[in-house]
């Protein structure tokens, strides 16, 4: 049995009232992520001791989906939209000139700071927008729509974020001509 | 025992109050359009600025919500109904708007009429009925739809004063067998809307006749395909159809409990049907003792996690089961082993929302709409290079180039070039197709494509199709579970080859190896497997010229990196120098006055012709010198 932790006693209580053979892991990982921000290798382990699975089978199942992360996330993350009616507004582009601006090379991906990280957005229907992205807070669940982008809207924004500016001033230079 | 009809009828008496009191309100109410499009519009942030306004003035005047009515290019909207049941849509409405608004629902008729939309129900001289605007040309009725702007989507009373669940209530009296029911369904053409087409009574059937107690019913509400977003507005704007028609459902199907397997990127979607749920269990139309039958059922949302291929249906299962969502093998199928290994049944969110409809209306009165081949009505959402982004809700059959026209044309001037139905496993269907396209299955399939869950694509010639091939073969690779060799490795290979094709670097045997991955990645598994190559084929098949000028280094549409080039063309415009400062890359050299652009370093991202246009150009890439072979 594990040393039984403050940590490892905050994540059982998130998953307390998830049961064995019940379809409740993905609920499980949720809540934990929702309020860690991740799931650490801790916290699949009690995840797996609460429903009867290997820490193994729930890393398996975690790693298979695109929302679940195994590190603490960036203070705001960019989720760039992938959608179609983006993609037809230059939003490859856009995500491009984010990358190069935080210094990334792929979707995920971090600052080293951790102030600013880039994230795979799904597309959603609110497509009158494109393109568009998201600004995500992960402590405090706080989502902000960007939309009607360009690439140099996106640039000056990502450039702020990367200076450590809040969402509010960053959207604000996504205004600016 | 009271009887289920007895029940319900003694639901409508306070529902029947209620919602009467909500359509001819004693004084005016401002509802707000609330869901996910108009939420990213700025909704929220329009409802508090007009409840600020209504405080400061002590304004005579309610607040409510509904959805939006499908127009979301003019997203926030917000309606007005006044005491005698006139309800009048306007949009835009943004903050500034706010006392704009509250001063022409309080008295001062005409301070808002720049704004106005039209009329959802009733009359108010000098507004045109809703339904007369260009956009709703080929919707002669709303059945999916038709609570939209007409209920408060989170109003379980709202949704029972509009007649919902008296066909449940009719069923679970035992007014109706399972029979009946899976038949009507059948008689009326009900088919999977998902994309499979399959006939739904027969799918009831298989679960209803499988062995054992403990059957589940499952709602596929992960709506993966970018650009389709027709469940979406099912599930956030009458919650209660979905559920009325998983109802029915249980019933046909023998089973007691059911999931609505719901992707995370609509969390509204999620937080409605979670309240309408506990709102019919409260009510007793969902939970241990149906209308007072004895008869159970219980619904539970799965929230998924952003993997596309739970929308195959054996993925979605093993995702609901603890496991990775990999789709399996089939046999068995779901009916004889589904989720958490019990007997299951997987229906898309339009088809359950179908079947209140023809439960309460009948199989003849479904087949008026559509065409014989496939009768109804379908929710459609369109978006891309259009003038009007939205969703609409038209019989099958709809001719396509007059959908185009009611989304009001290709934006800026620009000529139709590709139309994308179906999503990433949907297909690519050239700009002259149009005239023959018609919105049901059989009419893609003369072009090897398919109309698919709902989402359609107009795209201008302001891009190469490739650059839509390119977003979709990297899609299937990234979402593809990697069971399969085929599908994951021929993915991989097929993405690589269409950037090299794209960056100019394509090579005469890419053509070939992609008909070769085309048909190894069909002996895939599932549906995923089998259909990703679609795109990429129709590249080739209808838009073959296309796809030999770039293979030449050559595109008409400029939108290809092999093929062109920045260059500052105004080196002494002054705007230069804010595309200097806002390139990402600092692929500008020289001195101001001599900019010059490094194409090595240059990323393409378009940042410098966003703030220097005309100053900074995209254009073709010189031929580069032909290699002329010796002798």
């Amino acid at each position: 049995m594990p040393l039984e932790t403050e940590a490892r006693a905050q994540i059982r209580a998130l998953v307390a009232e998830f049961r064995p053979e019940h379809g409740d892991l993905l609920a499980a990982m949720h809540s934990v992520q929702h309020h860690l921000g991740y799931l650490s290798s801790e916290a699949m382990e009690v995840i797996a001791e609460q429903l009867g699975l290997f820490p193994a089978e729930v890393y398996g199942a975690a790693s298979f989906y695109e929302e679940f992360r195994f590190t603490p996330p960036a203070q705001t993350n960019i989720r760039w939209c992938s959608g179609p009616a983006c993609r037809l507004k230059n939003g490859g582009g856009i995500r491009d000139a984010i990358l190069a601006t935080l210094g990334l090379h792929d979707i995920p991906g971090d600052t080293e700071d951790g102030r600013a990280g880039v994230i795979l957005g799904q597309c959603n229907g609110a497509c009158e927008l494109a393109p568009m992205v998201w600004l995500e807070q992960p402590s405090t669940h706080r989502i902000e729509f960007v939309g009607n982008l360009n690439a140099a809207r996106a640039v000056r924004m990502a450039r702020a974020l990367r200076d450590g500016a809040t969402i509010e001033a960053s959207i604000e230079e996504t205004k600016r001509a | 025992m009271p009887d289920a009809i007895e029940r319900y009828e003694a639901l409508r008496t306070t529902a029947d109050a209620e919602y009467a009191a909500w359509r001819n309100p004693l004084r005016p109410r401002i509802d707000v359009a609330i869901d996910q499009s108009s939420i990213s519009n700025g909704a929220l942030k329009t409802r508090a600025a007009l409840e600020r306004v209504a405080a400061e003035r002590n304004a005579a005047v309610d607040f409510g919500r509904v959805h939006g009515y499908g127009m979301q290019w003019v997203h926030p909207s917000v309606q007005v109904t006044f005491p005698d049941g006139a309800t009048v849509l306007y949009g835009p409405v943004r903050e500034a708007d706010a006392a704009a608004i509250v001063d022409e629902a309080t008295g001062r008729w005409g301070a808002a009429a720049t704004l106005r939309l039209g009329t959802i129900t009733g009359k108010r001289e000098g507004v045109p009925s809703i339904r007369q605007h260009p956009f709703f040309a080929l919707e002669p009725e709303r059945r999916l739809l038709r609570n939209l702007g007409l209920t408060d989507p989170e109003s379980l009373n709202h949704y029972l004063a509009r007649d919902g669940y008296r066909a449940s209530a009719r069923i679970f009296g035992r007014h109706v067998s399972e029979e009946v029911v899976r038949n009507t369904l059948n008689d009326a053409g009900l088919t999977g809307r998902g994309g499979a087409n399959f006939p739904a009574g027969t799918k009831w059937g298989f679960l209803f006749g499988a062995p054992g107690e403990e059957h589940y019913l499952v709602c596929n509400a992960d709506e993966g395909d970018p650009g389709a977003w027709v469940n979406r507005v099912v599930m956030e704007g009458d919650p209660h159809l979905l559920l009325e028609g998983m109802l029915i459902g249980a019933y046909g199907t023998k089973s007691k409990a059911g999931f609505i397997y719901l992707r995370d990127e609509y969390p509204l979607a999620i937080a409605r049907m979670e309240a309408a749920i506990r709102d019919a269990e409260a009510a007793g139309i969902l939970g241990d003792d149906i209308f007072g039958t004895g008869m159970p059922f219980h619904l539970r949302v799965i929230r998924g996690a952003g993997a596309y291929v739970c929308g195959d249906e054996t993925g979605l299962l093993a995702s609901i089961s603890d496991e990775r969502g990999m789709p399996r093998v089939k046999p068995p199928f779901p009916a004889a082993r589904g989720a958490l290994n019990k007997p299951s049944n997987v229906n898309n969110v339009e088809t359950f929302a179908n079947v209140p409809l023809i439960a309460a209306h009948g199989s003849e009165w479904y087949r008026e709409m559509g065409t014989k081949a496939q009768s109804g009505t379908k929710i459609f959402s369109f978006s891309g290079d259009i003038v009007r982004t939205g969703f609409m809700e038209v019989p099958f059959g709809a001719s396509l180039a007059k959908i185009l026209e009611a989304c009001g044309g290709i934006e800026g001037g620009r000529a139709l070039h590709a139309i994308q139905p179906g999503g990433p496993l949907g297909s690519l269907v050239p700009a002259s197709a149009l005239p023959k396209l018609t919105l049901e299955p059989a009419s893609f399939t003369p072009y090897d494509a398919m109309l698919g869950g709902g989402g359609i694509v107009f795209a201008s010639d302001r891009n190469s199709v490739l650059v839509l091939a390119e977003m979709f073969a990297q899609f299937v690779e990234e979402e593809s579970c990697g069971r399969c060799t085929t599908c994951h490795g021929g993915n991989q290979r097929k993405t690589e080859i269409i950037r090299r094709v794209m960056d100019g670097n394509g090579r005469r045997d890419d053509e070939p190896n992609l008909m070769m991955i085309d048909r190894t990645i069909q002996f895939s598994n599932c549906a995923h497997g089998q259909l990703s190559p679609k795109s990429m084929r129709n590249v080739l098949q209808h838009f073959h010229a296309e796809y030999e000028a770039a293979m030449r280094g050559e595109d008409a549409t400029l939108s290809l990196k092999g093929a062109t080039r920045f260059r500052v063309a105004q080196p002494r415009d002054a705007r230069v120098e804010e595309a200097v400062a806002i390139c990402p890359v600092g692929a500008f050299h020289g001195s101001p006055g001599a900019r010059s652009i490094d194409e090595a370093e240059c990323i393409h991202c378009q940042a410098c012709t966003d703030v220097a246009p005309g100053a900074v150009v995209r254009e073709a890439k010189p031929a580069a010198p032909r290699m002329v072979p010796i002798g």
